[in-house]
């Protein structure tokens, strides 16, 4: 049963927002945002801090980097200032988006993904967003389509039959208390270069690789 | 139907190849290789060596030309290099300066 | 002001060029360019197509493969069938999703998060 929950357009977060399930935000975050399901952020939602879930789907704003293990779609009127990673990345017309934007694989050599895809031809040669900030408690398979065993299934039809993964072996407690992350094993190091826009606003880097 | 056309307001520097007709109407300053057909229309400004099946001139073309089959000059037409080719024709109103080799 | 009659360029598939190209009039890439592209009106590089250097244009849609930074002063479109690399500057841009990108985007803009409300 899809477990889903809603920050009213009213509300304000102040502080971190983490756990199971996908999550509705009308209102304010101002934190980090790490579920395992999917976000949506609704056209008056705000989010200061970076935002990390299974398909992020966007029309508000955000200031802060965005992480969709399956995809990240800003629709329309979005604003994003912050660096983007995902299997698929879209960006409708009308929405606005400032910062990195990588989609980390091939589709067509998905399987082959697993371990760290550094070799791929097109990484950049530094500025590889991080997949998540230190305090995420995701279960292991990021990408993959099975679901997590428990709730809140993640949409399984995924353009790239991802072989299973080790199952996932976090435990399946709701709102399991912060833990730093643990780098998953198929992914590359944090970058070197601090990604752009996290907690500026509206400064353009000139150099960023 | 060429497969390139270069149009009017366009400017190339550089080498042009590839396997289809090539159509000029701008410039091209470089080299050009084909396998196949090229035009230099009227308002195209050449100046290159072109390889090619054929090769058909209106406008001014500076450089050498070698085609597999002919060579044609049109009226209004101006070519400055020389011309290798088995066949060649000169129209009235053209401009040629340079050598011609048929190769036989 | 009548247009030229030849306003349209097409660099075709099987074409493969080396070096510059400027100029005015839309122009439409299906073949390789190795070098940097830069005409004042509509560029489309086509599926399949490929260029490698800087791409500039009035609107820019990438279908193909391009490694370089791309710029235009109107929209940049990116297909779910392109493969880009380099930095994209534009006025607005869309990318659909299945391309493959690392692109960094430079747009100007302010976001707009008011001031917190606590209404309940």
């Amino acid at each position: 049963m899809t477990e889903r929950s809603v920050i009213g357009v009213g509300t304000v977060v102040s502080g971190h927002v983490r756990g199971q399930g996908s999550l509705e935000i009308l209102g304010r975050v101002e934190g980090d945002v790490s579920v395992t399901g999917n976000v949506v952020i609704g056209p008056e939602g705000r989010v200061r801090g970076n935002v990390n879930g299974a398909e992020l789907r966007i029309s508000g704003q955000v200031q802060g980097d965005l992480r969709g293990t399956l995809a990240v779609l800003l629709e329309s009127g979005a604003r994003v200032a912050g660096d983007i990673s995902g299997p698929r990345v879209g960006i409708a017309p009308g929405a606005l988006a400032r910062g990195h934007v990588q989609t980390d694989g091939e589709p067509a050599l998905a399987a082959a993904r697993v371990p760290a895809p550094a070799a791929r031809a097109f990484s950049p040669p530094a500025a590889r967003v991080a997949p998540a900030p230190a305090p995420v408690a995701l279960p292991a398979p990021a990408k993959a389509p099975l679901p997590p065993p428990k709730p809140a299934p993640p949409k399984p039809e995924l353009r790239k039959p991802e072989p299973a993964r080790a199952a996932p072996a976090a435990p399946q407690a709701e709102f399991s208390p912060v833990r730093p992350i643990k780098p998953e094993p198929r992914r590359p190091p944090p970058p070197v270069v601090p990604v752009l826009g996290k907690g500026t606003k509206a400064k353009k880097k000139k150099s960023h690789e | 139907m060429a497969g390139t056309v270069i149009g009017e307001g366009l400017t190339i520097e550089g080498d042009i190849s590839g396997d289809e007709e090539i159509v000029i109407h701008g410039k091209l300053r470089g080299r050009l290789t084909t396998t196949d057909a090229v035009t230099v229309g009227g308002t195209a400004v050449v100046g290159a060596d072109i390889s090619g099946a054929s090769l058909s001139v209106a406008g001014q073309v500076i450089g050498d030309v070698t085609a597999s089959e002919r060579v044609d000059i049109q009226a209004g037409g101006k070519l400055v290099g020389d011309i290798k080719a088995a066949r060649f024709t000169i129209a009235d109103g053209a401009s040629f300066k340079g050598n011609v080799d048929m190769e036989v | 002001m009548p247009r030229p009659p030849h306003e349209l360029s097409v660099i075709g598939s099987g074409t493969r060029i080396t070096g510059r190209v400027s100029g005015s009039g839309a122009l439409r890439i299906e073949g390789a360019v190795k070098g940097d592209i830069n005409v004042n009106g509509d560029t489309e590089l086509a599926e399949g197509a490929s260029v490698e250097g800087n791409l500039s244009g009035e609107s820019l849609e990438i279908a193909g493969n391009l490694l370089g930074d791309a710029r235009a002063s109107g929209a940049i479109a990116v297909r779910s069938s392109a493969k880009v690399r380099g930095e994209l500057r534009c006025a607005e841009v869309s990318i659909e999703a299945g391309a493959r990108v690392s692109v960094r985007l430079e747009n100007e803009f302010e976001l707009d998060f008011g001031t917190a409300q606590k209404r309940r």
